[in-house]
């Protein structure tokens, strides 16, 4: 199924899927990929390809790294002078209950964290100079919110200059979010195929009942969508991507991510909803990420919103395609 | 007339020529850009529009040199089409047959004959028809009945085909016939060229749910078809069946959802807030079936066949068309209860055609059934 992705961008995701599976020895394993180094040139396709190839492998494998926080601030350490990884991006989203937070994906011990304030620029702080409380969800994902107010924290990097960054950085965030959703959603199909091939009733594997067999079907269709989308998106530039185009993406993401998991579970039945199988890692992952950055039911509507207020086309054009050979 | 040699290696810069072109609208672009219900008057006009692109060469790229056209590859006639679309055209009509049939044609068909009908073809002078389906045989494609059998002169072909896509307005049907037993079910059968002025054919139109006469139910009566009329091998007609079949499912939907950003765009300005989410579900769909056509084009022109895998581009193509009607329906409801001038008529055919699409080029089941069987393997 991952035959409309580019060669190379297949081998790193196989390498990446490998090494994260590997036992957790003193290495990081973003280190052994040679992932870090990828960050300095993320305006090479090829590399923005195996660069993000890794969050793919992260859904599938359900491991956890500083790697999306990494992402987001680099567009923002050209600004700081901070080498490659060693910025840390929190991301803000808003809690219905409490406003506006800010929440780190990852171990981020000893990193320099960047905090973006929207209106009054980012600030730089060491993580380990405020308090973080660790956030408890399923899904293997390692979470702490900032606890620290720093919105009348002077601004290491001034609002004029985080804008173009904050856009750029959003767009890697948002791609890298729809590759692991894409991954975690790889990942419960798969358990749900496998099964949907052993599991019998009425002296037959389910798998051959074709209200199953449609589920997982449509379970792969939509797999499939998200792949093609994100294959696309990896090949267009800042100057080529459509308007919108990263919201797009990641809106397809959550909305698909969350319809997989929806049918494979239902295909897994209630073993599938008890803690001991590894379906609602995958499914509060892939919950887990919607929330991040947009959700699809947001950004979905504000699409819809801006379409009809602005009458642009939001497609890529045919040209922008054709001119990119790997696309 | 375009010069030649410049773009048969190179989609990108043809496409941006067209463009060039395009910024001077044809008269026969504009008139086919209106809407239009009667689909005698849109089959008119588009092959008007035809006609110029023709003879200004712009639709001879992407198809052979041999066959009439200036070289180049299904990457030209995607940008062509695309353009078309930007442009303010709001549907192929029967070119759509272009992608669908005409890929066969070329790669299966006798090279004399095609040299003749190609270029009528591609110049809306001469249209083909599919005729596959039956009465008897539907989503069992391998169930065909009718007969070819061998006389002087070639075959005779007696039999009855049902949903025949624009047979009414087409000069040519590619025809699967059964020329082994029934029981050789999908081996005993052979595609054949068939000439729908011949003596013993008779074109009945249906009239659809949507007020259109796009399909027809074609009878043959002993008909004689000359032995260079064979597409593919004879008894090879399954092969060439999926060879339609992987456009009619792939590639088809890069050519077809590019009329469903137009209607999209087109019918924005009607749009009603509370059709936002639905809207923008659309637009997501629009995306989904976007990326996955772009990539069936690809391997299509690296010669890589797509199998299987094109059952997803039709899923997705079916998917984004009914979300786009939709949203549609839920912002004009003019389309459910309004007058019906030639706008509102002819969305109101595209909404009612949308609740179809799952059912044309083999039924969403049959295609879910070959995801589950020849990509997840499921026992």
């Amino acid at each position: 199924m991952t035959s409309t992705i580019e060669q190379t961008d297949h081998e790193f995701l196989d390498a990446a899927c490998r090494t994260l599976r590997a036992p957790a020895g003193d290495t990081d394993p973003l280190d052994a990929l040679g992932w870090w180094d990828l960050l300095a040139d993320l305006a090479d396709r090829d590399v923005r390809g195996a660069a993000l190839a890794l969050f793919r492998a992260q859904g599938r494998e359900l491991a956890s790294s500083t790697a999306l926080g990494a992402l987001i601030a680099q567009p923002f350490a050209a600004l700081t002078g901070h080498a490659p990884g060693s910025l840390v991006a929190a991301i803000g989203r808003h809690s219905p209950r409490r406003g506006e937070r800010q929440v780190v994906l990852g171990d981020v011990t000893g990193a320099a964290l960047l905090v973006d304030r929207p209106g009054h620029g980012a600030v730089v702080v060491g993580a380990d100079e405020i308090e973080l409380a660790p956030v408890t969800v399923p899904g293997q994902l390692v979470v702490h919110e900032v606890v620290t107010d720093l919105a009348g924290a002077p601004a290491t990097v001034e609002e004029s200059q985080a804008g173009p960054a904050r856009a750029r950085a959003r767009s890697l965030g948002r791609l890298a979010l729809a590759l692991e959703i894409l991954g975690a959603a790889e990942g419960t199909l798969t358990l749900a195929v496998a099964h949907a091939a052993t599991r019998e009733q009425f002296g037959k594997p389910i798998g051959t009942f074709q209200a199953v067999r449609h589920l997982l079907a449509w379970a792969q269709t939509d797999c499939v969508a998200l792949e093609s989308v994100t294959t696309v998106a990896i090949g267009l530039d800042e100057d080529s991507a459509p308007p919108r185009h990263d919201e797009i993406v990641k809106a397809l993401a959550g909305r698909n991510g969350r319809r997989i998991c929806e049918r494979t579970l239902q295909v897994l039945g209630a073993i599938g909803f008890t803690s001991e199988h590894s379906h609602h890692h995958f499914h509060s992952r892939v919950l887990a990420l919607d929330a991040l950055l947009g959700s699809s039911t947001e950004l979905t509507y504000a699409l819809g919103a801006w379409a009809r207020a602005t009458h642009l086309d939001p497609a890529v054009r045919a040209s922008v395609l054709l001119r990119d050979p790997a696309a | 007339m375009v010069p030649r040699l410049p773009w048969g290696d190179d989609a990108s810069a043809y496409a941006a020529a067209f463009e060039v072109w395009l910024a001077s609208p044809p008269a026969e672009l504009r008139a086919a850009t209106r809407p239009i219900a009667s689909y005698e008057e849109r089959v008119a006009v588009t092959s008007a529009l035809m006609r110029v692109l023709f003879d200004e060469g712009w639709a001879r790229y992407g198809w052979p040199t041999q066959l009439g056209g200036l070289g180049g590859d299904i990457l030209h006639r995607a940008a062509m089409w695309e353009a078309l679309a930007r442009h303010g055209l709001p549907a192929m009509a029967l070119f759509e047959h272009l992608e669908v049939l005409a890929p066969t044609l070329v790669a299966m068909g006798e090279p004399g004959f095609l040299a003749e009908v190609l270029p009528q073809f591609l110049r809306g002078e001469q249209l083909w028809s599919q005729g596959f389906s039956e009465p008897e045989s539907g989503s069992d494609l391998a169930a065909v009945r009718t007969r070819a059998v061998a006389v002087d002169g070639g075959y005779a072909i007696t039999g009855r085909k049902i949903w025949t896509s624009w047979a009414r307005y087409a000069t040519w049907c590619l025809v699967l016939a059964r020329t082994g037993t029934v029981a050789s079910r999908h081996r005993g059968l052979t595609a054949f060229a068939v000439d729908l002025r011949s003596p013993g054919v008779e074109v009945r139109a249906i009239e659809q749910a949507n007020g259109t006469d796009e399909l027809a139910e074609v009878t043959f009566d002993d008909v004689l078809v000359g032995p260079g009329r064979i597409v593919g091998e004879l008894n090879g007609g399954w092969r060439v069946a999926m060879h339609i079949l992987s456009h009619e499912r792939g590639t088809f939907a890069w050519f077809r959802h590019n009329f469903l950003y137009r209607q999209v765009l087109d019918a924005l300005a009607h749009g009603e807030p509370a059709g936002d989410a639905l809207l923008g579900d659309a637009l997501l769909d629009l995306a989904a079936v976007r990326a996955s056509s772009y990539a069936a084009l690809r391997s299509h022109a690296a010669d890589v066949p797509l199998g299987a895998r094109a059952t997803f581009v039709k899923l997705h193509l079916a998917s984004s068309e009914q979300a786009v009607q939709n949203w549609r329906l839920a912002s004009d409801a003019d389309l459910a209860v309004g007058i019906q001038d030639d706008e509102a008529a002819a969305q109101r055919q595209d909404y009612l055609f949308s609740r179809i699409v799952t059912v044309y080029g083999g039924s969403q089941q049959m295609q879910l059934d070959t995801i589950a069987k020849q990509i997840l393997r499921l026992p």
